[in-house]
């Protein structure tokens, strides 16, 4: 099968790859990247566990091909923490026991990074509304939603 | 109470950093060298007979390594094969699910597998199938299996020590793998002496544990030493090891099994793939991954029971129970796996009873096998008794919380099998629910709204908790910090609360302690992680280890110090005479006098083994505010409070989370969720789309009211936390919609479909 070029940010550092056009942008991320942190929990986009940011909107990677992204600018979980030190998000996911599996948590702070970049102060329904595409099954998303109000507090 | 300052704090989970950072392994972010993919074939058809297989062009395919069938798999033993469903690697001769897998292709990447699959041919025989458990019940109803052996339930029993003998079905085969009769006193007797009698019958479909991780399983097999590696998303990874020694004779000296991080099982993930995984590895020779999808997994792997309940009950005016007859039915799909005695033993062991008599049938049908799921059978059992006790508060005029009080057992009371509870914090629960501000303010509740009606709804459920023997390690480490290693695989933060048990019995703060999940080579023995009983067993075992370790901590600083150990106390890694300050040593000089070169004490290893024999059975109370559209038809829950006796909570933070997670499990069954099967047994929701999870806009906040009623045995009287908060929650969803609208929904989910039938504005 011939392969497609492609060159995208991620996480800051660019990348210059090959792939073939049927691959996911979340295949590409964890196959050849070996960026593992987004998750595949449903392949339809239904559950939002393979969640990335894509030029600053929350994608389900899972739906997009690689191809449909070239050039784009692509942040992971991996690039959240710099420099061994956490995002607020995440500490705060630690710190309010919103972690639980930990499937659906690298995809849960992202959509949260994405609401508190567009809306730094969200009430509790913006908070749920954010994360409507982000599917847990362990928390019952109380804890979630008190973690993500608290880090909009803190940030 | 005990002042204790490591436990019964909110801790945050020790292993959390590696997950909201990404770099948490789970099993399907394994990548070996030479991994091949597996892709199954799986049966469109309900029952049928396999008459031709063709594979040769998907074997023909470029990347593909092996197109394997039944005939190409090393034999097993038919007793087990005809029993249980995870030695079914591959149908041989006859499908008995939608969904069953029937070939498998190993390629070298997942395209070329998944290209291949499209390439069998298959050719069936389709034979009558049997989808309702009610139906299979009856004398003329087909046969779901062609030949119907001897169960096997050598994992279900292990979910629920519930110490009852289930019958086996005797005589002319039928559909009903095993059945159960409970009695007490004489129904009819306490039906004459009622003032009420009430007859129901409830409902309860198909449901999927819905973990966000599909099952996955990666086998590194090496056919030159013949060392099988099995990296799996399994809560039980002895449990997996001994049965893949088992099923492919080999010796456990071989099969070394490392249960990664999961994401999520709530009972759903044992051992059910691995052994088809092994087989693959074992026929190519190379490591084999296989990753359901979610489609594969929703159709195929082991969802829990639809059950049928008919329920009888007899009540005196002022609420007292006088009998209680009930047929429960759970239909287990095409082998057996119904936890159905546990539930029927719940379904008469919440409210005393002198006259009762429970049977059981777990029938077998051309669906999906069922498997563990949270409280396994009882959230359905709990559904139908507490929804009854709610039907007889209204009919009586009385206030529901106060019949279920009324009624409560506690300790001395029997179970249907006699057994008597030890102390129990059922009461407990229901006062502190009668005293939340949801249950005391609904009086006062807006109840109408245009179209929309309020209502408030309460219900009580528990789980007796599981048994099983554990072990642990506690190691000083050499500087003074310590290593805790076992071999319980932690889903619910089980490995936080053993460092805090491990700081409290050792005096240090929790960061000076590591806790270890060893694989099955290095790890001492842990049962699942199922029953609710990791902590219950497991914490035990570490508290023993940590008990032991500070003993020998105390026993060498005594010598070094020559004091009497009864002199000693220990605090923040230092050991100090009481009577001499001047005599002291800390944890990381004596790490060193125990493992330098010429040391001349031996290293600190404490032990802890224990084997647990009583349970301790956990209890949940209710309340939910939900608010439903008689127009539309929808439910929303506006207002959640689950209260729950822990007996101590070792970590509050994964208490409430497990409560919280528990009850959106609850409204998920109570609202939306439902495995549809179409007249043909094909499942016709397979995705997340149309199976839908509740998702953060469905479930209000929930607040938890942590009750502790200390157990026997538990470390510091914990019990077991994760089960008990699922098991009411539809119950009292149901509850409160009929205080809301006035009619009773009998069967879950209540869909808006269900709300608009009940209300008479949807007509068949």
């Amino acid at each position: 099968m011939p392969k497609l070029r492609l060159r995208l940010r991620v996480n800051g550092e660019p990348y210059e790859l090959e792939v073939e056009p049927h691959r996911t942008l979340l295949e590409v991320v964890r196959d050849d990247l070996h960026l593992t942190g987004a998750k595949e929990g449903c392949g339809t986009g239904d559950c939002g566990a393979c969640s990335v940011i894509v030029d600053g909107r929350l994608v389900t990677s899972c739906l997009l091909l690689a191809s449909e992204v070239n050039g784009a600018d692509v942040l992971t979980i991996e690039g959240l923490a710099h420099d061994g030190r956490l995002h607020p998000l995440q500490q705060a996911f630690l710190d309010h026991g919103a972690v639980q599996c930990g499937f659906c948590t690298p995809g849960m702070i992202l959509a949260a990074k994405c609401l508190l970049d567009r809306n730094p102060h969200p009430s509790e329904e913006e908070i749920r509304h954010a994360i409507v595409g982000n599917l847990c099954r362990c928390t019952g998303y109380t804890k979630i939603v008190q973690a993500i109000a608290a880090a909009a507090e803190g940030l | 109470m005990a002042q204790y300052r490591a436990v019964g704090r909110p801790t945050a989970r020790v292993e959390g950093v590696g997950k909201v950072t990404g770099r948490t392994v789970y099993t399907a972010d394994v990548d070996l060298p030479g991994m091949l993919y597996a892709k199954l074939l799986r049966s469109p058809h309900a029952h049928a007979r396999i008459r031709r297989i063709d594979t040769a062009r998907a074997a023909a395919l470029e990347g593909v390594v092996a197109v394997v069938t039944a005939a190409d798999l090393p034999p097993l033993d038919a007793r087990r094969v005809a029993s249980n469903r995870a030695y079914n690697l591959l149908a041989a001769q006859e499908v008995v699910f939608a969904g069953q897998p029937v070939v498998a292709v190993v390629a070298r990447d997942p395209a070329a597998a998944e290209e291949a699959l499209g390439l069998i041919e298959v050719e069936y025989e389709e034979l009558p199938a049997v989808l309702d458990p009610l139906e299979a019940l009856k004398e003329d109803s087909p046969l779901a299996r062609s030949s119907l052996g001897d169960a096997d339930r050598s994992e279900s029993w292990a979910h629920a020590a519930v110490g009852v003998e289930e019958k086996e079905a005797r005589g002319r085969p039928t559909n009903v793998a095993s059945r159960l009769r409970f009695t007490r006193g004489d129904v009819e007797q306490g039906f004459a002496q009622a003032d009420l009698v009430v007859e129901r019958t409830y409902r309860t479909p198909v449901v999927h544990q819905g973990y966000i991780e599909p099952h996955a399983t990666v086998v590194d097999y090496d056919a030159a030493s013949g060392d099988m590696t099995i990296y799996t998303a399994t809560q039980g990874q002895f449990f997996v090891r001994d049965e893949i020694a088992r099923m492919f004779q080999l010796p456990e000296t071989k099969v070394r099994v490392v249960g990664l991080e999961l994401g999520g099982g709530f009972g759903g993930k044992m051992f059910l793939f691995q052994g088809l995984c092994a087989a693959l590895a074992l026929v190519v020779k190379k490591p084999v991954k296989l990753v359901l999808t979610r489609t594969e997994d929703l159709t195929g792997a082991t969802p829990a029971p639809q059950a049928v309940f008919d329920l009888k009950t007899g009540t005196k005016r002022d609420g007292t129970l006088t009998a209680l007859q009930a047929r429960a039915v759970y239909d287990s799909g095409a082998f057996s796996g119904a936890a159905m005695a546990i539930g029927c033993v719940l379904l008469g062991g919440y409210y005393r009873c002198p006259n009762l008599e429970i049977e059981g049938f777990e029938v077998l049908t051309n669906k999906v096998s069922v498997g563990a799921y949270r409280a396994p059978a009882v959230p359905s059992a709990t559904f139908a008794i507490d929804s009854q006790m709610d039907i007889i508060a209204r009919e009586l005029g009385l206030d529901p919380l106060e019949v279920r009080l009324k009624n409560a057992v506690q300790e001395g009371d029997p179970l249907p099998t006699e057994t008597p509870y030890p102390r129990i914090g059922l009461r407990e629960c229901l006062e502190r629910v009668r005293d939340s501000d949801l249950w005391r303010q609904r009086d006062h509740l807006e109840r109408e709204a245009g179209p929309r009606r309020r209502g408030v709804g309460v219900a009580a459920g528990g789980w007796l908790g599981g048994l099983q023997p554990a072990a642990a390690s506690v190691m000083l480490n050499g500087d003074g910090t310590i290593g805790v290693l076992v071999g319980a695989n932690d889903i619910t933060g089980t490995n936080t609360s053993f460092a805090q048990i491990a700081a409290e019995e050792l005096c240090l703060p929790v960061s000076q302690v590591r806790v270890s999940t060893g694989d099955t080579r290095m790890a001492p023995f842990a049962g699942m992680t199922a029953g609710s009983k990791t902590l219950f067993t497991v914490g035990r075992a570490v508290k023993a280890a940590a008990e032991d370790a500070r003993r020998q901590i105390l026993g060498t600083a005594a010598q070094r110090l020559e004091v009497p150990v009864e002199d000693l106390e220990c605090a923040d890694g230092v050991v100090r005479a009481r009577s001499d300050a001047e005599k002291s040593i800390t944890f990381r000089r004596l790490a060193r006098i125990t493992t330098d070169f010429g040391a001349a004490y031996p290293p600190v290893v404490g032990r802890g083994a224990i084997a647990a024999r009583k349970q301790a059975p956990g209890f949940s109370v209710q309340a939910a505010e939900v608010e439903v559209d008689t127009e539309t038809g929808r439910v929303r829950v506006l207002r959640y409070v689950t209260a729950q006796d822990v007996g101590f909570a070792i970590n509050p933070l994964s208490v409430e989370g497990q409560m919280q997670g528990a009850t959106a499990q609850g409204i998920g069954m109570g609202l939306y969720e439902e495995m549809v099967y179409g007249d043909g047994g094909q499942l016709l929701n397979p995705s997340l789309l149309d199976y839908r999870l509740p998702t953060a806009a469905d479930v209000p906040n929930i607040e938890t009211l942590i009750v502790e009623v200390p157990s026997e045995d538990g470390p510091y009287g914990a019990r077991g936390v994760g089960e008990p908060p699922v098991v009411p929650t539809s119950a009292a969803i149901a509850n409160a919609v009929h205080d809301a609208i006035g009619v009773r929904v009998t069967e879950i989910p209540i869909t808006p479909e269900r709300i608009l039938r009940a209300l008479g504005r949807v007509k068949d």
